[in-house]
């Protein structure tokens, strides 16, 4: 095993970080698929309202792309399809059955899988409606498959304050896991897997790990990693999948049938225990929070503090996500803040006298300030994990120097969200980031 | 806290949208923002942000700056009793004290607010908090005895072409507190150079006592004649390493006073305000300079080649532009490697500046502002190096 330490990063002291209890829910009484956060797709719907489903069934596939499928995360009736401005997709929502029925698909042995052809491996992840899980660099698309990858980067975890750790969502389903990296293992002999340091793993994942990452966020991402280990440019298209995608690539696989189940986060200063949770694909956040969150008007974080997107109450998890985190709303305006030394406020910078509080404290979903010029402080580039200089790049974009952006190396960029998190002018430098980078992806796309 | 809300909540209503005051809405805001914080609530990742604003960043820089004030005033009232010929009553220096810089502080600022609120309305950009900070700065480097109306044209320039028609703060490539002085300095040269300006007189006085010598050590210096050690010539007029490093001596209103400006540079570099690099540069700048020029200077040479460096390090405001003016994070170097080389160059041209221009006692204002110019350039060549060593990925 191969030892890394990645020097940049940042780590946020937050409250209400997840214990690694395991508690089981309920099913709900309604699931959804978002397709609106699943990148770079075009759906194709294949139901309407009223129609019932299977878990597994069809819901939508690619307008570009006939074989990128995705199905239902649970069995019953289709209730309401949304759709939102310019006919955005934005969630297919379905009400449960009290019995539910699987599709089947056709499962492959242990012994079977060694011998399987790579094309109708992916064949069937694709018509199994998992290919998504995995995502190509430096875009995080979807990737194409024209044969073997450079790579695949499994990713155990990122170091980010709220996310499921390995050894929870491990618990009991090492064959599965290891059936998962196989599988993989047909489509390229490359496969690594990256452990980020300091989480309690299981004794067989430290076994199966090639790498070890030690550093602050993010320093276990698939992107970050490639930047410090890429020898060749080769490498630059690597493919990477998430530790818990792995079982549910696995699941489909052995057992044939569509995998559901999810250990997400639930955590938060607003979370009275924040915890991991059995739950399932598309579950409600209402659904979650019940479960036990402080009174109160709260945020809803789906997908982690960093590369997250705030959700309203009635929200439901995606595809992709595993953490919600519940931040305070509170709205009330803060008096003489300016004038406060500030022991409670968590900061990146030295200016507040929390530098010297140890204890974890309470993050919110505030900007902490107004827009403002860039005043050139280098904050972002201090804590940039691929060493872009995003003070600058961010300029370069703006003007429309494309060129010189790509020289800045925006390619890199891992959207961790840490240079807009340390702003002071409050810039949204990621988001700059990441539409650009986007339209990069569309225009080579659409050649 | 109960009565401003209601406060708050009926004067909004005349600043939004529709409200008859809607065109000075910024004022509104900078006013409001003092007191309160709205929360403002993220939509994109990521959620959570830094606590950090801007107006905390250029805030810390005003409150490094007070104690300047408080020895400025006390040393303008000083030097004026000691002027004047009386001795050196505390509650009398501050009296006196006040009454030369309070309206000098008054003006600076009334006219630069007025002019980021003018530009701020027609402009539509928000009133940036980076104005407080230059308003702060620029009468601690004017002489007590400045008409008030120079002030005032002094903070116009500073604001008005250093700055707002860049943009605003965030968008100027020269500071805009020293570009404001400097302007002062070659328009009216008579008011801002020269022995006499430095010390407040009172008592209707017209002239300094005879015991009392309102020359500045960089005058001194700089003026003496060729065949005395400038050490000795120094020590003659006051000036012994301690007095310069404390500043009780006739100068600008608040740079005069190093171990003040030491103590605000440690508090702007341990809060990661200031860039260490760039004041330590400066330093390394200033004392090798003034050290080479010591190793060339032969005895025919001028007396001011051979001053010992720590001299030049404690004389005049060069300490105080060093920690307040070079490091302004716009204006300077954004890179952290050519930061050392701006605050390098910026220490070495101040030296230059003093020891071979006559006509500038002080250099280090000009020093900073012609490097100011180079920052761009400096970024630039250490951006070049450091994108070649990237891995491509394109």
């Amino acid at each position: 095993m191969k030892f890394i330490r990645i020097q940049k990063g940042f780590d946020l002291h937050a409250a209400g970080r997840p214990s690694l209890e395991l508690q089981r829910l309920e099913a709900p009484e309604t699931v959804a698929f978002i397709p609106k956060h699943i990148r770079f797709i075009k759906p194709r719907l294949a139901i309407k309202e009223k129609d019932s489903v299977k878990v597994g069934s069809l819901l939508f596939s690619d307008k570009h792309r006939p074989d990128l499928k995705f199905r239902s995360p649970g069995a019953g009736i289709v209730e309401t399809v949304h759709f939102g401005p310019r006919r955005i997709l934005e969630a297919i929502v379905i009400r449960l059955d009290s019995e539910e029925e699987d599709e089947i698909f056709s499962s492959i042995s242990e012994a079977a899988l060694d011998t399987m052809d790579t094309k109708d491996l992916v064949a069937r992840i694709q018509e199994g409606g998992l290919w998504a899980l995995i995502r190509e660099l430096p875009f995080k698309n979807i990737p194409f498959y024209h044969g073997k990858p450079p790579g695949i980067i499994v990713t155990m975890g990122t170091k980010e304050p709220f996310e499921p750790e390995p050894s929870v969502y491990l618990r009991g389903r090492e064959d599965l896991f290891q059936f998962g990296i196989r599988a993989l293992k047909r489509l390229t002999a490359n496969v690594v897997v990256v452990l980020p340091s300091g989480n309690d793993a299981p004794d067989f994942l430290h076994k199966m790990a090639t790498h070890t990452v030690s550093g602050k966020y993010p320093c276990g991402d698939a992107g970050v990693f490639l930047y410090w280990t890429k020898t060749d440019l080769d490498q630059k298209r690597n493919w990477y999948i998430h530790g818990q995608d792995v079982l549910l690539l696995a699941r489909l696989l052995r057992d044939g049938r569509y995998p559901i189940e999810r250990t997400v986060v639930l955590a938060g200063p607003d979370v009275k225990h924040p915890c991991h949770i059995e739950t399932r694909m598309g579950a409600p956040l209402s659904h979650l929070a019940q479960f036990g969150t402080i009174n109160g008007d709260h945020r809803f974080v789906v997908g982690g503090l960093f590369t997250g997107y705030p959700e309203p109450g009635n929200g439901y998890l995606s595809f992709h996500e595993t953490a919600v985190a519940v931040l305070p709303n509170d709205k009330k305006a803060e008096r003489f803040a300016l004038f406060k030394p500030g022991y409670h406020k968590p900061t990146y910078s030295r200016a507040f006298i929390s530098r010297l509080n140890p204890s974890p404290m309470t993050v919110d979903g505030r900007y902490h300030g107004e827009e403002r010029a860039c005043i050139g402080c280098g904050y972002c580039a201090n804590v940039c994990p691929v060493d872009i200089l995003p003070q600058f790049a961010f300029k370069t974009i703006i003007i429309g120097e494309m060129e010189e952006a790509l020289k800045h190396g925006i390619l890199d960029c891992v959207e961790c969200g840490l240079c807009s998190h340390v702003c002071p002018s409050k810039i949204d430098l990621a988001q700059i980031l990441k539409t650009a980078r986007a339209d990069l992806y569309k225009e080579m796309v659409h050649r | 806290m109960s009565t401003q809300k209601p406060l708050f909540n009926s004067l909004r209503k005349a600043f939004d949208q529709n409200g008859s005051l809607k065109r000075l809405a910024p004022l509104y805001e900078v006013l409001e923002s003092i007191i309160v914080t709205r929360p403002r609530f993220t939509a994109t990742a990521p959620v959570v942000r830094d606590s950090l604003d801007v107006k905390r960043y250029m805030m810390l820089v005003i409150v490094a700056l007070l104690p300047h004030y408080g020895f400025g005033v006390y040393n303008v009232g000083c030097q004026a009793l000691l002027a004047s010929g009386h001795s050196p009553n505390f509650l009398r220096a501050v009296f006196i004290g006040l009454q030369a810089v309070v309206p000098i502080v008054l003006v600076v600022f009334a006219v630069g607010f007025t002019w980021e609120v003018v530009f701020a309305v027609i402009r539509r950009h928000p009133i940036s908090e980076g104005v407080l900070v230059t308003c702060t700065l620029l009468p601690l480097t004017l002489p007590p005895t400045i008409p008030l109306w120079q002030a005032a044209l002094g903070i116009s320039f500073g604001i008005v072409i250093g700055k707002e028609i860049f943009g605003g703060t965030g968008r100027n490539f020269l500071n805009p507190a020293l570009t404001g002085r400097t302007f002062l300095y070659f328009a009216y040269p008579a008011q801002i150079s020269g022995d006499a300006v430095w010390t407040l007189l009172i008592g209707g006085k017209t002239a300094a006592v005879d015991a009392f010598s309102g020359a500045t050590p960089l005058a001194i210096a700089g003026s003496m004649e060729k065949m005395r050690d400038v050490h000795v010539v120094l020590s003659d007029a006051g000036y012994t390493l301690t007095k310069l490093f404390f500043g009780l001596y006739p100068g600008s209103i608040g740079g005069t006073a190093t171990f003040l400006c030491v103590i605000g540079a440690g508090f702007l570099i341990l809060l990661g305000i200031a860039n260490y690099r760039i004041i330590i540069g400066c330093i390394l700048g200033l004392m090798t300079t003034a050290g080479i020029l010591n190793m060339i200077a032969g005895p025919d040479s001028m007396p001011y080649l051979s001053l010992n460096p720590l001299y030049h390090l404690v004389m005049g405001g060069s300490m105080f532009a060093f920690a307040y003016m070079a490091t302004d994070p716009v204006s300077s170097c954004h890179m952290q490697g050519a930061r050392w080389v701006f605050g390098f160059f910026i220490g070495g041209l101040t030296v230059l500046i003093r020891v071979f221009n006559p006509a500038f006692p002080e250099g280090v204002g000009l020093a900073v502002l012609f490097m100011n110019i180079f920052a761009p350039l400096l970024d630039e060549i250490e951006i070049k190096m450091r994108l070649k060593r990237r891995v491509s990925n394109v």
